[in-house]
């Protein structure tokens, strides 16, 4: 079971639905005129359309006063005739239970698990089978006794019977429901241990989008598989370049919770797999392997990283995601200069790989809007281009065509590319600028002991202190100073304030001995020429940005300061970290030669708590739910079938919607594997296995799988009839799982699919039991 | 503008097997109409097509041809139903409700407002005796109190038309009596009664015309008094004759050429003996009544 559900596409959902229903519709009613005509000759056309007149006149003149009558009395049923004895029940369940499920050693959050499985649990299979045969047997014992006839020789519309009928039913499930669900949560408060009670709440999480980064550097969908059969887990190399790369989007303040002390912070929880390859001490294995979080913001990656694809390419790639523009030039120069001697040592791979990076690296600064990336963008797009000319002749000469590979216009284009690489350095640098933040490992055990919590938690402050990097530190410089400029909190007439020491301590949250070195090179600078006061504000003497400026600085290492700390500097976590609202954090293994599996779900920001409550009414309103679509159908099917017939037919949907429906789905899209239902009967009948296939002559096999086929489009017709009961039940696994209930993705589709059936089912039964002969022998 | 509050014609009903197989045909070509304001009898032995012909104008059952109007519309049209009531062969209602409430219900699914529903209870529990039972619940009801509120609910849309299956059925001879006087009372409203009965005393006293079907065939159809009417005899009524008075009376008779002529005393029928002793047995309490008391009372005196 996964939480991280994907959002539910009601666009989609709404148009499926308007075209199954649609074809349903015309299917029914020419089938309707059909049987017609059949039973009545020429005269049926006139029965068909004055039955379809009449009832469309009795859907629009339904009366709510006669439906609330109609409901009313199956309230009023249920009631005398003691079907609420289902509490009695309930409440016997209730007594006795916790002497097998409480176990006080077990963890906080299993405890808590488990007797919120087992209440949702009883609750729904309580009621469920009562639902079930009050659904099914309440028409056809009206009509058996025929009180029915008594309700149909009125102005009551059949339609209006069937609305009311399920109604009412809907009415009594709700009030047994909201009554169980309330006196459970009474009874869950009370039987869960003190210690356990922290767990009792609804985490909210916000999943992101995971990618992985291979040892060698390289971008990839999944990571290293360690040799497990369940492939839901991919693992990173400790020690290595590999990292899990999360991408959280749509980050606001409302992801941050507040801790004792009134500080912001992001809770970033995990659950990953430990995985050892050597046995290490006792020690290391209880405290489990090693993991550190860096956030990190890099457009760079986002541009360059898909050009790492290709082994030949991936220097190159390598170092402008490195931001080493330069260095990056003289590795495409290099690779053109291959592709003129020797064009044949690339292989084709690296061709189209390059063209293909070209073509997303190109997109990405395209998308970017920014003009200091405009002409570099243009000139990557143009090599894509030629990059895709020599692929097409080359898989043309492959294919045994004759065609001339155009390797030298391909290297021109990528030379011109290295050579704007070294004149757009500095703009490259400050428009794609990387961020990246450390935060301290933590460890990922593999055992847990008694009531140890197996989840990590990690709480990052939203005022970021750390040790920044060189291109970190000329930004920051570089911001700073700009906007204190821009301020004038930076000079006082011609030379610096005084207290601009003193300033940048107390306002820009840099150490003492920094701050004293930073004035210092500045008044250095001042003095030099390199810097000069114009119209009251500081400029970079020859137009250089201020990012330029501060870059010359620490790569002269003129910024190094006395402090042994290195330049801690502090960064807003919303609005420099996570810009756009988009964080990435990436998660490396530590440990030499082990590795840790993870999943997208595995990693996910915690927002502020829910009460358990919340999550809980959530999980019953998904299992009202269910339960009034199973009244739906079965009130539907009892419409034309007796009693028993009629639970038959709405268990059996019941059962293939809730254990089947997946099943059909994946055997239709062919993720499941087999043989059809008819080859399959052949090979039984032939004791053959499916390897070596049916033992008939090639027509007999088309009849067969043509048969098969058809039969497929009936599996088709079933999977859409049949409802998914899975989607009702999703609720209860979040908050057995002690996460919140997400409205939009997981009630919102129950509602949904409520309504997708409750409309159709309502105008069908009313149909079925207008067009019934109630008397009929 | 035509009278007829029913109009049947050529109506069939065949019944068939799941397979669509023909079972029966219990209605063969039926035509008849129904005036405004008669009380018209459907009579016939079992199976021979009474109640399915009331089913089918109830639109309980479709017919396999022919048409049927009933008020002006046709039988598959639910709103004919507002001015129809209906009394089944058995009360079949919510036993599970008591008598006010089923009134209250039924009432509710002819958009009647609470108030109408209301007084139109009390005036129909008032009219069929149920004062002191109307709040128990109908399963606690005898086979004629479930009768009666039966009745109750047919008339609860005060309707213009009166289908009764067997209105007698089940209800000793009070209630008998006190049916056959409310549908004497309905056809002096001027609401149209139309029942099916066994009962051909109970027929004859109440309806106006009757239709006897047999088989599913219509075999007769007319006024009660044209059909029951011997036209080749005739009878004498007096007060009691002495021996010489009846046999000069004889020999005026063969004087005349009459033949076959018969002396009796008339008899009263049992219902009224019945009714008769149940009233005067609520006058005179412990006391029993010998033969010649009732005999020596006469036909519709004291005893």
């Amino acid at each position: 079971m996964e939480f991280d559900i994907r959002p539910y596409n009601f666009a989609s959902a709404t148009l499926a639905w308007l075209i199954l229903a649609g074809v349903l519709a015309a299917l029914g009613l020419g089938l309707s005129l059909v049987l017609s005509v059949a039973r009545n000759g020429k005269g049926g056309i006139a029965i068909f359309s004055s039955g379809l007149v009449g009832y469309l006149n009795d859907i629009l003149s339904i009366s709510p006063r006669r439906i609330l009558a109609l409901t009313q009395l199956t309230l009023k049923e249920a009631v005398r005739r003691k079907a609420l004895l289902v509490f009695v029940l309930f409440a016997v369940l209730l007594m006795f239970a916790g002497w097998f499920i409480a176990d006080a050693n077990e963890r906080p959050e299993l405890q808590v698990s488990v007797h919120v499985t087992f209440l949702l649990t009883a609750i729904s299979w309580l009621i469920l089978p009562a639902v079930m045969f009050l659904s099914c047997w309440a028409l056809p014992e009206d009509i058996r006794i025929r009180s029915l006839h008594t309700v149909v020789t009125k102005p009551a519309r059949r339609l209006e019977i069937v609305i009311g009928r399920m109604a009412g039913l809907g009415v009594v499930t709700l009030f047994v429901l909201i009554v169980m669900g309330a006196i459970g949560l009474f009874w869950l408060t009370r039987r869960i241990p003190d210690s356990a009670k922290s767990a009792l709440n609804c985490r909210v999480p916000v999943f992101g989008e995971l990618y992985f980064i291979s040892s060698e550097g390289q971008p990839q969908e999944v990571g290293l598989n360690v040799g497990d059969v369940w492939a839901y887990r991919s693992h990173i190399l400790g020690n290595s370049r590999a990292r899990a790369v999360w991408v959280f989007r749509g980050l606001d303040e409302s992801c941050l919770t507040r801790n004792a002390k009134g500080e912001e912070e992001l809770q970033l929880e995990c659950r990953f797999e430990a995985f050892r390859t050597v046995k290490g001490s006792e020690r290391s294995i209880l405290q489990g392997i090693s993991a550190q979080y860096t956030l990190a913001s890099n457009p760079r990656e986002e541009a360059f990283g898909m050009l790492a694809q290709s082994e030949t390419v991936r220097p190159f790639a390598d170092a402008l995601r490195d931001g080493q523009y330069r260095n990056a030039s003289d590795r495409l120069k290099q690779l053109t200069e291959r592709m003129r001697t020797a064009p044949g040592e690339l292989r084709p791979a690296d061709y189209f790989g390059l063209h293909f990076g070209l073509l997303v690296s190109g997109s990405v600064l395209q998308y970017k809007k920014d003009p200091r990336l405009d002409d570099l963008a243009k000139l990557l797009m143009d090599a894509s281009t030629a990059g895709q000319a020599v692929s097409e002749a080359q898989r043309t000469v492959e294919n045994g065509g004759n065609a001339e590979i155009p390797y030298a216009a391909f290297a021109d284009s990528l030379d011109l590319i290295a050579k704007a690489l070294v004149e757009k350095s500095s703009d490259l640098m400050e428009a794609l600028p990387r961020l990246e933040v450390p935060l301290a490992s933590f460890h990922v055990a593999e055992y847990h002991d008694g009531d140890e919590d197996s989840t990590n938690l990690t709480r990052v402050p939203r005022k970021l202190k750390f040790v920044a990097d060189y291109e970190t530190l000329g930004r920051f410089l570089s911001v700073t100073v700009d906007d204190w400029n821009g301020s004038g909190r930076l000079l006082e007439g011609n030379a610096f304030k005084a207290s601009l020491t003193d300033d940048l301590v107390k306002e820009a949250k840099i150490s003492q001995l920094n701050a004293e070195r930073l004035v210092e090179v500045l008044n250095e600078q001042l003095s030099g020429g390199s810097l000069v006061i114009d119209g009251g504000k500081l400029k970079v003497a020859d137009n250089r940005s201020w990012f330029v400026f501060f870059d010359d600085l620490i790569r002269r290492e003129a910024l190094v300061s006395a402090d042994t700390q290195g330049w801690m500097i502090e960064r807003d976590l919303l609005n420099d970290v996570a810009k756009n609202g988009e964080l990435r954090v990436e998660v490396a293994c530590i440990n030499d030669q082990m590795y840790l599996g993870m999943a997208r779900p595995d990693l996910f920001i915690r927002k502020a708590d829910q009460p358990f409550w919340a999550g809980y009414w959530k999980a019953l309103i998904n299992i009202a739910l269910m339960l009034l679509l199973i009244i739906v159908l079965g009130v539907t099917v009892s419409c034309i079938v007796k009693g028993p017939v009629a639970l038959f037919f709405t268990l059996t949907f019941f059962i293939v919607g809730q254990f089947f429906h997946d099943f059909m789905l994946r055997k239709l899209d062919g993720i499941e594997k087999g043989m059809g239902t008819v080859e399959s009967a052949v090979l039984i009948a032939q004791h053959r296995n499916p390897e070596v296939g049916m033992d008939v002559s090639e027509t007999a096999q088309n009849v067969v799988r043509a048969a098969d086929k058809s039969l497929e489009g009936v599996l088709w017709v079933f999977s859409n009839i049949v409802p998914d009961f899975t989607i009702f039940n999703r609720a209860a696994a979040f908050v057995e799982n002690r996460f919140d209930v997400p409205l939009g993705d997981v009630v919102l589709p129950a509602v949904v699919v409520f309504i997708g059936f409750l409309i159709p089912c309502i105008l069908i039964a009313g149909a079925l039991l207008k067009f019934r002969e109630l008397e009929s022998k | 503008m035509s009278n007829a509050v029913i109009e049947i014609r050529n109506l069939s009903k065949i019944y068939r097997d799941f397979w669509g197989r023909k079972k029966v045909q219990a209605v063969k070509s039926l035509s008849l109409d129904v005036m405004k304001g008669e009380v018209f009898g459907l009579l016939g032995p079992n199976g021979s097509g009474k109640t399915t012909t009331m089913k089918m104008l109830l639109g309980l059952l479709f017919p396999t041809s022919g048409e049927m109007t009933i008020l002006g519309k046709p039988a598959s049209d639910v709103s004919k139903n507002e001015r129809i009531g209906y009394l089944p062969e058995e009360s079949y209602l919510y036993r599970f409700l008591n008598a006010d409430e089923t009134l209250d219900f039924y009432g509710r699914l002819f958009n009647m407002t609470a108030a109408d529903r209301a007084r139109r209870s009390d005036e129909l529990i008032e009219m069929v005796g149920l004062g002191k039972a109307r709040r128990r619940q109908l399963k606690e009801y005898s086979k004629g109190m479930t009768r009666r509120i039966g009745l109750a609910q047919a008339l609860i849309n005060d309707p213009d038309l009166v289908l009764l299956d067997e209105p007698t059925s089940g209800l000793d001879p009070i209630g008998t009596r006190e049916m056959k006087d409310l549908i004497h009372q309905l056809k002096a409203q001027g609401k149209t009664v139309v029942m099916c009965s066994h009962q051909l005393a109970d027929v004859q006293d109440v309806c106006d015309r009757i239709a006897v079907l047999f088989q599913g065939e219509l075999k007769v159809l007319g006024r009660v008094d044209e059909l029951l009417e011997l036209r080749n005899e005739m009878q004498i009524r007096t007060t009691n004759l002495s021996e010489e008075a009846m046999a000069d009376v004889r020999k005026v008779l063969e004087k005349h050429n009459v033949k076959d002529v018969e002396f009796s005393r008339p008899k009263a029928d049992l219902e009224q003996l019945f009714l008769r002793t149940v009233r005067e047995s609520g006058e005179r309490p412990g006391r029993r009544f010998s033969t010649e008391e009732v005999a020596a009372s006469g036909k519709g005196g004291n005893v």
